[in-house]
């Protein structure tokens, strides 16, 4: 609710938009109904008027209705079309392991409240739910939903140096690119992440610069879109600016006092 | 990200004239080639994608298309109903007024209302098509004429906060169909992109200037998202640059539950600029400066 200090026009409700997008499938089909509602229509009125069913050029009825089955015909055709283009929809699986909520305690404030809310919004907006960061050697972060250990007693825990020399990562801080690995299932190097659950669908691996790596994994197969990519992208630069700024503190806080 | 997969070049005669295409984009394919004989058959190039994970640019979900086009570059087909419900409509017309022998037949008059209505049905079809789930809007962004390109930041303020506003205005602008982006958060302004400033302002003046506008809408009273996705009204009139399709103002959260801390505002030359996605992740940049905030509120006490 606005209260009334704010002076502003307000936005106009868009009905169409509204409907269609709520009642996407029956959007989809309607002009295959209504083209063929209307081919019927003309060949009944003819029927009823009882004009032979023949196609005469010269008589303006037949014009007419020759006009009216090139539309119906035109929107059959729309309709397969829209039909034929609709997204396929793929459902979620639950991810199985435990919640985890582990974030290293030595890191500084600001660069654990930038952690969060990278969190935050990976699980808001994305089909994200679990996420390791790995940096300069160490995991500072691991949250949402990890393998189950193999002793029973906990999340399993993030093995970093054996992660960051895997074939996974070492490719990944060679080419300085993200690797997005849409169907899990299908790469034998899923081995590589123990600790995420062992029906995780797909993962997303960001490069932080040369020192890290952020590895999200999603409930959904191909469940990352081209927008998530690019902000997960974005973010992670972000994200080593302030771990390096971070790290940089530190080692010049432990040479003052050394 | 790896190149496109699976492309398939498929040669077919038909005695159309059409040319298959990619779905959604023109990509460097061999031009149409023809080959007229008596009967004017075309030698038509049908091209199969299958789209594979990283590899579709603007898609949401993988799906496999086959759709064909005229090639027309200006042409865009998704208009090709309305264009048919417009020249088929006037024909109808024409056929009545001029066609016919007076008085007209009812079944003709039928006919004919069956097929004006079809007519005005097939008008409206590119509107609901736009709407649809996955589709995508190809509009590119118009850079807008009298506006000019500005950066400007409040000054005493943390560098980690101007770091911040720096980052959030540049992705927003990279990230999304913005052209203009104004984030504002308790006394501290950060403007970026495509503005309309007076000419004669001075650079120290600018930021009051801005300050002055949103006061005059009530912008910092805001307390949920509001989106323009076409009509752009009055809204910051003085300072959105002409054209500007849509606008997005989302707030940002304060401490509290029901305390707003500022906002962000995001302007673009395109109607339909923000989809979901879009503002889903224009939501979690703004929460973002829930945090900075309260190094804000400890600066300026």
């Amino acid at each position: 609710m606005q209260t009334e200090e704010y002076r502003g026009p307000k936005p106009r409700k868009n009905w169409i938009a509204d409907w269609v997008s709520k009642n996407d499938d029956v959007a989809r089909s309607l002009p295959i109904y209504t083209g063929g509602f209307s081919l019927l229509a003309v060949l009944f009125n003819r029927a009823i008027f009882g004009i032979a069913p023949v196609t005469d050029a010269s008589s303006s009825q037949s014009r007419a209705d020759l006009l009216a089955l090139g539309l119906a015909v035109t929107n059959v055709l729309t309709g397969l079309v829209w039909l034929s283009i609709r997204p396929k929809s793929i459902s979620k699986v639950e991810p199985e392991g435990m919640e985890c909520h582990w974030i290293s305690p030595y890191l500084p404030d600001t660069v654990v409240s930038e952690l969060e809310w990278f969190w935050q919004s990976l699980s808001d907006v994305t089909c994200c739910r679990s996420l390791v960061i790995v940096y300069d050697g160490i995991c500072i972060l691991q949250v949402g939903v990890a393998a189950e250990s193999s002793s029973g007693d906990g999340a399993e825990t993030v093995d970093a140096a054996k992660l960051i020399h895997g074939a996974l990562c070492e490719g990944i801080m060679k080419s300085g690119a993200q690797n997005y690995l849409a169907n899990l299932s299908l790469y034998p190097s899923k081995s590589e992440l123990p600790f995420l659950p062992p029906n995780t669908q797909a993962v997303v691996l960001q490069p932080l610069g040369d020192k890290g790596i952020a590895v999200i994994g999603g409930d959904t197969i191909r469940g990352f879109t081209n927008a998530d990519q690019a902000w997960i992208s974005l973010i992670g630069d972000k994200l080593d600016a302030t771990l390096m700024k971070s790290l940089t503190r530190t080692e010049s806080l432990a040479q003052n006092t050394g | 990200m790896s190149a496109l997969g699976g492309n398939l070049l498929l040669p077919l005669n038909v005695p159309i004239a059409v040319r298959a295409k990619c779905c959604c984009y023109l990509p460097a394919t061999a031009p149409l080639k023809t080959r007229r004989n008596q009967r004017r058959a075309w030698k038509l190039w049908a091209q199969s994608d299958h789209f594979r994970q990283s590899t579709i640019s603007q898609q949401q979900v993988n799906l496999s298309v086959l759709r064909f086009t005229f090639g027309i570059p200006w042409l865009d087909e998704s208009y090709l109903p309305r264009l048919i419900g417009y020249g088929f409509g006037s024909l109808i017309l024409l056929n009545h007024f001029i066609g016919s022998n007076s008085p007209v037949p009812s079944a003709q008059l039928v006919s004919e209302a069956l097929g004006l209505s079809l007519a005005a049905f097939s008008v409206t079809l590119p509107v609901v098509g736009k709407f649809l789930r996955g589709a995508t809007t190809e509009e590119l962004t118009t850079l807008p004429e009298r506006a000019q390109q500005i950066f400007v930041m409040s000054e005493n303020i943390s560098d980690n906060l101007k770091e911040d506003l720096a980052w959030t205005s540049y992705v927003l602008l990279c990230n999304t169909k913005s052209l203009s982006v104004l984030i504002y958060l308790q006394h501290v302004l950060c403007v970026r992109g495509y503005w309309k400033v007076p000419e004669d302002l001075l650079k120290d003046e600018i930021l009051n200037w801005f300050i002055g506008q949103i006061t005059k809408f009530g912008l910092v009273d805001v307390k949920d998202a509001l989106y323009f996705p076409q009509s752009t009204g009055s809204m910051l009139e003085g300072a959105i640059p002409d054209g500007t399709g849509s606008i997005l103002i989302q707030p940002v959260p304060g401490k509290g539950k029901e305390n707003i801390a500022g906002f962000v505002l995001l302007a673009s030359s395109i109607s339909y600029a923000y989809g979901d996605k879009d503002r889903l992740w224009i939501q979690a940049i703004a929460n973002k400066f829930r945090g900075e905030t309260r190094n804000t509120d400890s600066e300026l006490s």
